[in-house]
């Protein structure tokens, strides 16, 4: 039946029941805390609010977190990569040539002929999205306010837009249609331009250099990669004096002539030269031989027997899962006759062999000739990764080793220096883009801008944002903070001491009833909670005053400055998470502020008290 | 019978000093005891002690000097009191006093903010204990506080508030109701049927009562044992006050 002395629960009992029985001063002490309080939260509030809205603005603003560079570099595919894992960066998308990027839009029933700015975009462009427009996907464009206005055209309608280049002195264009799907609010510029998809983008960059788009029907060159070789070994039928040896690489591109022994030849070429015949190893040390340095040389032997060969040493191919070192050669009937070599089905060495079907072509070793006519795989790694083609098989070889066609080799060289991929549906190998001539990067927050800027700066990119502008509402904030932590220092001041004052005089007030608590089983330590539980209860109180005063006051300055104010946007404004973390605040400061009447309550002595009047 | 049962209280070889700027008081208490239902007069002039003997029956006061100092809390063994002091142990003291003891003040000493049932039912609440509702309406009804339970001390006849006072005291069943000038601020009629209310109820209760007065009269033919001071000057300075049972009243 006996439940465990709750003393400790008869304290804030008794506490509240004190300050229920001086209501009054209560009251007073309330309103106090709350007209310190109060006043706090609305400066909070007006600092937190004011600045929210200021960078809202900013924020809402995809301009202002925009980072442009401002000179033209190329940035190697793997650079966006990077930096689009930087944290902060919210979309990242490669961007041509300014000038690559001017289209013409066929003027509509009463809109001018102009040019226009093509500019890529790509899915999460928060230009476009917080601009009130989709992003584009293939066959579409979104245009800003002023290239509607030029041109005519609305959203949902179409326009054509038509690219023009002149090739060989002769003026060409292409037109391609596109769906208008939306226009851009004026916000996001005043500039005619034309968003569409990078592929588009690229397709008319490319054309404006001069090289076609295939799948848009768009003629032009192929982007080839060009055969690039180690060196040429030149076979004479007699040798050279010294002297027209070195007058043989003079202007040539190639920097040194060395006789070559037989063994070498047979290494590169898997043959010996015959009998009576003189070797040469014409090499360009750390560069590189091209067609037009053969074609150099070439010239100068007019009139000798001879045959200049070029090598890439050290190409390793995979045939049909087996790596292999094949014998790069391509030589003539003629060639083939001097050299007592069986000739080979695609003939001589013309430097750049037409991707017609002859380069992809393999002599296999007669010892282990499988049945002509078929294809053997093969792939390569360079630098970009393994290359994977196929390969006609022509026929066989006497020669020890497989014989592919010198400028595959040569193309497979410059694939180790340069980025060449292989089309399996045109059988072709292409150079890949190097990379892209600038980009358009927009930070996640305005925030992130600063940090972003200067990490792109460290990196030697030269930028520009609108820093500044962020910067100064920085500088606000901080102001705002310094002086709402000045003023909050005051207000704490003020606020603590009368609670400390208020607390120590009613423990004064009611010495003798703290007496008799004491005579009546409570030890000191409880009535040290009496002041304590006032405390906490004055400050719940005055904090619950307080937030209803701010409530108004916010309400107030928010209906007055409605007119500067967007709808959802306003001057005074404390986040949700705020409230608990100021209440907990307040709340130990009180416990703290009486701890003073705490230590006052424990030192009373009933024996003196008790007989009080 | 005296002798036979436990003594609430007993109290031998105290010794009491007190020190104010020059003047030394010394109270001696050579032997003092209170069996359970009995109700002990302490009497005496104003500044002989009895107040200081009854901070220290009340626990309030550390006694200087004490061979035997027990309390009896009726439940558990007997308190070693000393022992406590010497120990500081401050938590047993006010348990003891909140479990085991009633206390009437000269005015009552009510919390002015709480009601008269707030002030009543708080020694049972902090003893743990709700006080049955049957238990205060008959306590109330015989004290002649039945109707003031609602209101707030400070409403109250000063009469009434001596009596809600005793009710405070004896409601969560004490053992031992300490008693200081109960009647001081009342008349001589009322203050005798508080007298005998009190002395009714201890007995009914076999509740040990300690009354401190300085009415003589009042209490020699209602309390059954009654101790009185011997006040000696020794020098300038020093007054020794010795504590002696009367022996008019050892019936």
């Amino acid at each position: 039946m006996r439940a465990p002395p709750r003393p400790w629960r008869q304290i804030p009992a008794l506490a509240a029941s004190h300050l229920c029985h001086e209501w009054i001063l209560t009251l007073c002490l309330v309103v106090a805390l709350a007209a310190v309080i109060s006043p706090l939260l609305v400066l909070l509030g007006l600092k937190y609010g004011t600045i929210q809205t200021l960078r809202e603005r900013l924020v809402e603003d995809p301009v202002f977190r925009e980072i442009r560079p401002t000179q033209t570099r190329e940035f190697a595919p793997p650079w966006f990569d990077e930096v689009s894992s930087w944290p902060g960066v919210a979309f990242l998308t490669p961007t041509i040539l300014p000038l690559s990027s001017v289209i013409h839009v066929v003027p509509r029933d009463g809109g001018k002929n102009g040019l226009f700015d093509l500019i890529p975009t790509a899915p999460g462009d928060p230009l476009l999205l917080e601009n009130g427009a989709p992003v584009p996907v293939e066959g579409e464009a979104v245009v800003t306010a002023e290239a509607a206005k030029r041109s005519g055209c609305q959203a949902g309608g179409e326009m054509t837009v038509r690219v023009s280049r002149s090739r060989g002195g002769r003026s060409e264009q292409v037109e391609a249609r596109l769906k208008v799907v939306s226009v851009l609010d004026p916000r996001a510029g005043s500039l005619a331009r034309v968003y569409a998809p990078l592929s588009f983008v690229l397709d008319v960059e490319a054309y404006k250099e001069g090289y076609g788009a295939p799948g848009r029907g768009w003629a032009g060159q192929t982007p080839d990669p060009y055969a690039s070789f180690d060196g040429a070994v030149l076979l004479l039928s007699e040798p050279l004096f010294p002297i027209a040896r070195t007058g043989l690489i003079i202007n040539t591109g190639f920097g040194r002539i060395a006789e070559m022994s037989g063994e070498t030849v047979h290494e590169l070429f898997g043959f010996l030269p015959p009998g009576g015949f003189a070797a040469y190893d014409l090499s360009a040390p750390g560069a590189s031989i091209t067609t037009s340095n053969l074609q150099a040389v070439g010239q100068k032997l007019r009139g000798r027997d001879r045959v200049l060969l070029p090598y890439v040493r050290g190409i390793e191919l995979m045939l049909q899962g087996q790596a292999l070192h094949p014998i790069g050669l391509s030589l003539d009937a003629d060639q083939g006759a001097l050299l007592q070599v069986e000739p080979l089905p695609w003939g001589g060495s013309r430097g750049n062999l037409p991707q017609d079907g002859r380069l992809l072509q393999v002599l296999a070793p007669a010892s282990q000739a499988p049945a002509k006519g078929g294809t053997v795989a093969a792939s390569f790694t360079g630098m970009e990764g393994e290359l994977a083609f196929k390969l006609h098989l022509s026929g066989s070889t006497s020669l020890a080793r497989p014989v592919v066609p010198v400028e595959l080799l040569g193309i497979l060289r410059t694939a180790t220096q340069r980025k060449v991929l292989f089309d399996p549906n045109t059988e072709r190998f292409q150079m890949a883009r190097g990379g892209y001539r600038g980009f358009r990067l927009y930070a996640r927050s305005i925030d992130d801008v600063p940090a972003l800027y200067e990490k792109l700066k460290t990196q030697g990119v030269e930028v520009m944002a609108e820093v500044e502008a962020i910067e100064r509402i920085r500088t606000l904030d901080r102001g705002l903070s310094r002086l709402f932590w000045l003023i909050s220092l005051l207000s704490l001041f003020g606020g603590t001491s009368v609670l400390v004052s208020s607390l120590y005089a009613a423990v004064e007030r009611r010495r003798r009833d703290l007496g008799v608590l004491r005579l009546l089983g409570f030890a000191r330590r409880h009535v040290f909670f009496f002041p304590v539980a006032q405390g906490l209860i004055i400050s719940a109180l005055g904090l619950a005053a307080g937030f209803a005063g701010y409530g108004i006051l916010a309400l107030a300055i928010n209906r007055a400055f409605a007119s500067e104010l967007a709808p959802g946007e306003a001057f005074c404004f404390l986040p949700a998470s705020y409230i608990p973390l100021f209440s907990m605040a307040t709340i130990f400061l009180a416990a703290l502020a009486s701890l003073v009447a705490a230590w006052r309550a424990t030192c009373i002595d009933p024996a003196e008290v008790i007989r009080e009047q | 019978m005296a002798a036979t049962a436990t003594p609430m209280v007993s109290l031998e070889g105290l010794v009491k000093v007190r020190s104010q700027s020059e003047s030394v008081f010394e109270l001696h208490v050579p032997r003092f005891a209170v069996l359970p239902g009995q109700m002990v007069a302490v009497v005496g002039e104003s500044g002989c002690g009895k107040s200081t003997l009854l901070d220290i029956l009340a626990l309030v006061m550390a006694p200087t000097r004490v061979a035997r100092f027990q309390i009896d809390p009726g439940s558990g063994p007997v308190c070693d009191v000393a022992a406590l002091w010497q120990r500081e142990d401050e938590g047993a003291l006010a348990r003891l006093r909140r479990d085991s003891f009633g206390y009437v003040l000269q005015t009552g000493g009510l919390l002015p903010f709480l009601s008269v049932r707030g002030n009543v039912r708080l020694p049972g609440r902090l003893k743990g204990e709700e006080i049955p509702p049957e238990r205060l309406e008959t306590l109330s009804r015989r004290l002649g506080v039945a109707g003031c339970l609602e209101r707030m001390p400070l409403s109250l006849s000063i009469g009434q508030r001596q009596r809600v006072a005793i009710l405070r005291a004896l409601a969560h069943r004490p053992r031992l109701l300490l008693a200081d000038e109960p009647t001081a601020a009342v008349d001589q009629n009322r203050a005798r049927t508080i007298m005998e209310d009190m002395r009714h109820l201890a007995r009914d209760e076999g509740v040990a009562v300690v009354v401190v007065t300085h009415d003589v009269d009042l209490v020699m033919d209602r309390a059954d044992r009654a101790y009185t001071f011997a006040t000696e000057e020794i020098d300038g300075q020093t007054t020794r006050s010795v504590c002696r049972p009367l022996p008019e009243s050892s019936s």
